[in-house]
């Protein structure tokens, strides 16, 4: 078997800060393979938004940030490269979807001049008419009839939903190997959500691109990921295929994430424990060996 | 595009309305300080018979509405009346000194925009670096003094310790241009005498730069002040993380959604400085506008005091039009829609 689009081992993360040092990430490892969708659940503020940054390098830019562990983008060690070499991967071989679709794209520009700087990326000669046309092809996948009024608009002009398919189509154009999605679509209602994650379902399947899909949504989870890993408070605590963790959750705070599903029957949400000790229990903090 | 067209006509009809009530205000104003305008323009030796001559020929004995309404019909014409200070009218008064004071502000103008939103720019794209920290001292300093302070300390440091600069002037005495548009950078041009035009600039650069420092430090600060809060932005996040150059993020990404609230205040500053370039013109002996018009305020030359307040004031809602228009096509969501946001 090839070697893993993202392999994280170990990684801590931590910020010094005027009151000294805080670690938020304790030791994180998790895995990607090619073309497989996987998804990073947790609570607000548990450490999903941080992990992806990390692997982008974004946060490798902030003075006050520790980190440590090992991060490997197909076989390579990100440590390893230099600034230059790093910021060529960004936007060519890892691309990002981002919360919410209409402020995530610069609100002065048009669609299609936005789009012309991410195919430059991959091809920096690209004139503006070629970028249009291949905008407009990649529009086309994510069920955009009117390519060229989208492409002329600007995002304030444009829907919700379409600003969404306007990430998706940016985030696949340059042909990624791994997809990083932020809790894709939190923004919209869940019509237009579910809408859009089907077409980018749909997408990562026929470009057979890998994706880390963080999300607080178990339902959308459950549909869109192969693996699931459950983060809590910077730490592991189960991992699995989707499908094995949702039958038979055995971690203490998967159960209770899991009870804390609104429900269409009613019933209200369950009395949970903000910090229950249970949940630090380590049960499956490294349970990588087990995998594969 | 419809809607800049309607933007442009609503402004433009504001400002008459606005120049109407200033022609008023000023009217009245110029009436009521003290001082018998026929006696200071006739002299001291003058005779009651020819004070109240000259009196009746300016309407002075009239009621001011009155006076008002002969006022606006003249203006209607084009005719601002003769001053009593230089016996001429005082439209060619304005054509003399008005294009001095102009050519002043609009290179003052465009050293604030060249170079304060540069530094407003690297300033955020370094933020918290050294650069910042260097651009943020010296812009403050610049807001921190007044037109006139710069304008001395400037002539001492580059015109006379260290001579690089002429202490005073538009132009050298040597070279004898006739007025064409009155701008001496263009008048030379036009006349092909490269040296000449050389000269002139040579004049212009210190008046301009004490003119302008103050509104550099301006743009600066707040260009600076705006893209830090635009940096924050998801859009810039995720311009970063798609992997657009730094400087194109800085330059386009960052900046352009920054740029209005500094445009705003560039154009007030702007306009601004057509106040403040009495002073400086003062010091640097700049023939233009600012000093005829205090002039004529000190001899209640009433004629050249509306005349000069219309045009200031009219150069003044140019500006703020111009200024509108330009925010208006830097933002879609104005020029997009039909009532301006």
């Amino acid at each position: 078997m090839s070697a893993p689009t993202l392999d994280i081992e170990n990684l801590k993360l931590g910020f010094k800060g005027y009151t000294g040092y805080t670690e938020v990430l304790h030791g994180i490892s998790l895995s990607v393979n090619p073309g497989e969708r996987v998804a990073l659940v947790g609570e607000s503020g548990s450490g999903k938004s941080v992990t992806a940054r990390i692997v982008l390098g974004l946060l490798q830019e902030l003075r006050a940030a520790r980190i440590e562990g090992r991060v490997r983008f197909e076989g390579q060690d990100l440590d390893s490269l230099n600034r230059r070499e790093r910021h060529a991967l960004r936007g060519k071989a890892m691309s990002m979807i981002f919360q919410d679709p209409t402020s995530s794209l610069n609100p002065v520009f048009r669609i299609g001049d936005q789009f012309h700087d991410v195919l430059r990326r991959a091809d920096p000669r690209i004139t503006r008419d070629a970028a249009l046309g291949r905008a407009a092809s990649i529009l086309a996948e994510v069920s955009v009839r009117d390519a060229v009024r989208v492409l002329n608009a600007f995002p304030f002009q444009l829907s919700g939903g379409l600003n969404q398919r306007v990430m998706i189509a940016m985030a696949l154009a340059n042909e990624p190997a791994l997809l990083i999605a932020d809790e894709p679509g939190t923004a919209l209602d869940v019509t237009v959500q579910a809408q859009t994650l089907h077409l980018m379902r749909k997408l990562v399947e026929d470009h057979h691109t890998a994706v880390l899909f963080i999300s607080h949504n178990l339902g959308v989870v459950r549909e869109f990921a192969d693996q699931i890993y459950v983060i809590y408070k910077g730490r592991i605590v189960e991992q699995g295929p989707t499908e094995a963790v949702f039958d038979g959750p055995r971690h203490p705070y998967t159960r209770a994430l899991m009870a804390a599903v609104p429900r269409l029957t009613g019933g209200g949400i369950p009395d949970i424990d903000e910090n229950s000790p249970d949940f630090g229990a380590p049960l499956e903090t490294h349970e990588r060996e087990g995998r594969q | 595009m419809i809607p800049l067209a309607r933007l442009l006509a609503k402004r433009l009809a504001t400002s008459l309305i606005v120049l109407i009530g200033v022609s008023m205000l000023i009217f009245a104003i110029a009436r009521i300080i003290p001082g018998d305008p026929a006696r200071i323009a006739l002299g001291p030796n003058a005779t009651a018979e020819q004070i109240a001559d000259l009196r009746a020929e300016l309407h002075l004995d009239d009621n001011i509405a009155v006076q008002y309404g002969y006022f606006i019909a003249d203006v209607a014409r084009g005719d601002l009346g003769i001053s009593l200070y230089t016996n001429r009218p005082v439209t060619a008064d304005i054509a003399l000194y008005l294009p001095a004071t102009l050519e002043l502000v609009l290179v003052a103008g465009l050293m604030m925009v060249c170079i304060g939103l540069p530094l407003g720019i690297w300033s955020a794209r370094w933020r918290g670096r050294a650069a910042d920290n260097i651009i943020r001292l010296i812009s403050l300093l610049g807001v921190s003094a007044p037109s006139f302070v710069w304008a001395v300390i400037l002539m001492l440091l580059f015109a006379f310790y260290l001579p690089l600069f002429p202490i005073a002037g538009r132009i050298s005495d040597s070279y004898a241009i006739s007025p064409v548009t009155g701008f001496l950078l263009i008048d030379t041009l036009l006349k092909g005498d490269i040296r000449a035009f050389g000269n002139a600039a040579w004049h212009i650069v210190l008046p301009a730069f004490a003119l302008a420092l103050s509104g550099i430090g301006q743009a600066a600060r707040l260009t600076r002040a705006n893209m830090v809060e635009t940096y924050e932005k998801p859009y810039i996040e995720m311009a970063q993380s798609y992997g657009f150059p730094a400087r194109r993020i800085a330059n386009h990404y960052a900046f352009r959604p920054s740029l209005i609230p500094s445009l705003t205040i560039i154009g007030l500053d702007f306009a601004a400085m057509l106040g403040n370039a009495f002073l400086v013109e003062a010091i640097f002996a700049w023939p233009g506008l600012s000093r005829y018009g205090v002039a004529v305020i000190l001899r209640k030359d009433l004629n050249a005091i509306v005349g000069t307040v219309l045009i200031i004031s009219a150069t003044f809602l140019l500006v703020n039009i111009i200024v509108d228009l330009l925010i208006a096509f830097l933002n879609p969501r104005i020029r997009y829609s039909q009532r301006p946001a």
